[in-house]
């Protein structure tokens, strides 16, 4: 049985890291809370249900067809509303005003075209899946965990190590300084918006193969993704950490009250962190409130 | 005609509701997200107490009012401390947690079953049973409740949040105590938020948590901004033309399956469109345009 909770925590703390850093590669650049990330996330899944099982291409080749739809879908939501409104001098608020909009917009969208109900990607039967340790773990659950993995050390790497990924660095310090460097903040944000789409993208498609897609599937993930990413301190390393944490919380809050509260139990882990340690764990002391 | 009639009901639920977080969001210029969990605190605390207890109406509206402001000020204190995204993130939080507890609480609210079987409202002796007497006594409330918003805002007290909304920093050397005022305004508002709840509790007769969820929440914001913020008329407006265009598309013809979604749509079209052109929506007076730099 421990082992089991173990495997669950790695494998919703893998999940939630991987949302939380491509909401993350996002937020650092443009500095406003994007949601409609969720429908970006969910698209992933239901782009590859429409390629898989209604175009009937071969597996692999609707997945990385679906990964691209999710990638252009994110960006055209930056080119076509959030770019605008950035000449504009919109504010934070206002961009995230506008993004709910077009959450509420697509996720309809996906509804109305494809309905209300589960839909399934996963072929044939159920497996039962694989005894390790003394846990039941399926191929896909395994992953989850090794793309998770693999996805952070490679962003790791980006950010560290190419221009680009410096470039973005840059522009999450400080967007004006940067465009005096002569970095365009416009085309750094496009590729941070292109990065964290296709992650999501991914994300979606794997949770859809561990557990079938319905049209509101994001906005929970996306919530508990935001989670990481604060209480991390939107850092990756901070992320993973605080995947883990909330992974941990929820999979071992079921021995003591049941699952349904596993919602309530990652927001008010965030509660506490926002009271009393909001610069998250690894996140820098928080300015003052400049005038 | 009693379509009409229940439709101009649920406006009067929708503007006592985008007026009260037209205080917050409008005038004190701080996003929240959690205004569906008042309006459903208050609908849950009448319901319960007229289900478990039998108490009359107006007790029951107004210990709903009075434990929503208590819960109102619970979230009216953090945002001393959390500011901009992660407020908002807060009230998401507080907006989700409320809504776990009402859905999980089987034994005590019912769960997903809801609570059937409300009794109507009896005032003095009448018993509140028509679409007629629920109008009006839905139009007395709005009344009481604009009568309320519009003395706090032309107020010195009023004038002090919009100084807040322009300039936090600046009102607190001018020597306000602004952590006061921000939490005052979010138990009044919450407060005011508990009687539509109240009221749609004993119009419908039956409450389950679905009615007061996130997405509820995100519509009640958008006709505060759709319809202006930071003026009382525009969130009169907005809850009319939200809550009536929808139900134009019904004369169009429209299968009930894609109904809803359109309905939908449409509000987060008219969201995104505000946003691009007018983010001040109709007729408001305040367009979330400072530029915070606090993350």
């Amino acid at each position: 049985m421990f082992q089991q909770y173990i495997f669950n925590t790695l494998i919703t703390s893998s999940l939630y890291s991987i949302i939380g850093i491509s909401f993350a590669i996002i937020y650092r650049t443009t500095r406003f809370l994007h949601f409609t990330h969720a429908v970006v996330f969910t698209s992933g899944a239901y782009f590859t249900f429409l390629f898989y099982k209604l175009f009937g291409f071969s597996i692999y080749f609707s997945i990385t067809l679906a990964i691209i739809f999710s990638l252009l879908l994110g960006c055209l939501i930056e080119k076509s509303i959030y770019k605008p409104l950035r000449k504009k001098q919109a504010s934070s608020m206002i961009l995230l005003l506008a993004s709910l909009g077009i959450y509420i917009l697509l996720q309809n969208l996906i509804s109305m075209i494809f309905g209300d109900d589960t839909k399934s990607i996963r072929s044939g039967v159920v497996k039962e899946g694989i005894n390790i340790l003394g846990a039941r773990i399926t191929p896909i659950q395994i992953i989850i965990i090794i793309t998770s993995v693999i996805v952070t050390i490679l962003l790791l790497l980006f950010l560290k190590k190419t221009k680009t990924g410096k470039a973005m660095k840059a522009v999450a310090n400080d967007v004006e300084l940067a465009n005096i460097s002569g970095i365009s903040s416009n085309r750094v944000i496009l590729i941070s918006f292109a990065i964290g789409s296709a992650l999501a993208g991914l994300a979606g498609i794997l949770v859809a193969f561990d557990v079938d897609m319905t049209p509101t599937m994001g906005m929970n993930t996306l919530m508990m993704g935001v989670v990481a990413m604060i209480v991390g301190g939107n850092n990756i390393k901070g992320i993973v950490c605080a995947a883990l944490l909330l992974g941990f919380a929820q999979n071992f809050g079921v021995w003591y009250i049941s699952s349904q509260w596993q919602d309530a139990i990652a927001f008010v882990i965030l509660i506490i962190f926002l009271l009393f340690k909001p610069e998250g764990f690894y996140g820098k002391k928080l300015r003052k409130q400049s005038v | 005609m009693t379509y009409l009639l229940h439709i101009f009901i649920l406006i009067g639920i929708y503007i006592i509701l985008s007026l009260s977080l037209n205080l917050i969001a409008g005038y004190t210029g701080i996003l929240s997200m959690a205004h569906a969990a008042f309006y459903g605190i208050g609908a849950y605390i009448a319901a319960l107490m007229a289900l478990n207890f039998n108490s009359p109406f107006i007790l029951n509206l107004f210990l709903a009012v009075i434990g929503s402001s208590i819960l109102g000020a619970l979230v009216g204190i953090p945002s001393l401390r959390i500011k901009d995204d992660y407020f908002i993130i807060a009230t998401f939080a507080f907006q989700i947690i409320i809504f776990n507890i009402l859905n999980n609480l089987v034994s005590f609210t019912g769960g997903p079953m809801g609570l059937p079987g409300i009794p109507q409202p009896v005032i003095f002796g009448i018993k509140i049973s028509s679409h007629f007497s629920f109008l009006v006594l839905t139009a007395i409330l709005c009344a009481i409740t604009y009568f309320i918003c519009n003395k706090i805002v032309k107020s010195p007290f009023g004038r002090i949040l919009k100084a807040i909304r322009e300039d936090e920093v600046f009102t607190k050397s001018l020597g306000k105590n602004v952590s006061a005022y921000k939490v005052k305004i979010f138990m009044i508002s919450s407060g005011l938020a508990a009687i539509s709840g109240v009221m749609y509790a004993t119009y419908i007769t039956y409450i389950d948590p679905t009615s007061f969820t996130l997405m509820e929440s995100i519509f009640i914001i958008s006709i505060v901004i759709i319809g202006g913020a930071g003026n009382l008329k525009g969130s009169i407006v907005g809850a009319v033309v939200l809550v009536m265009l929808p139900e134009i598309l019904r004369f169009v013809g429209l299968p009930n399956s894609i109904a809803a979604n359109i309905r939908q749509m449409l509000y987060g079209g008219l969201l995104v469109v505000f946003m691009l052109w007018r983010p001040q929506g109709f007729i408001g007076e305040y367009s979330f345009n400072r530029n915070n730099e606090n993350g």
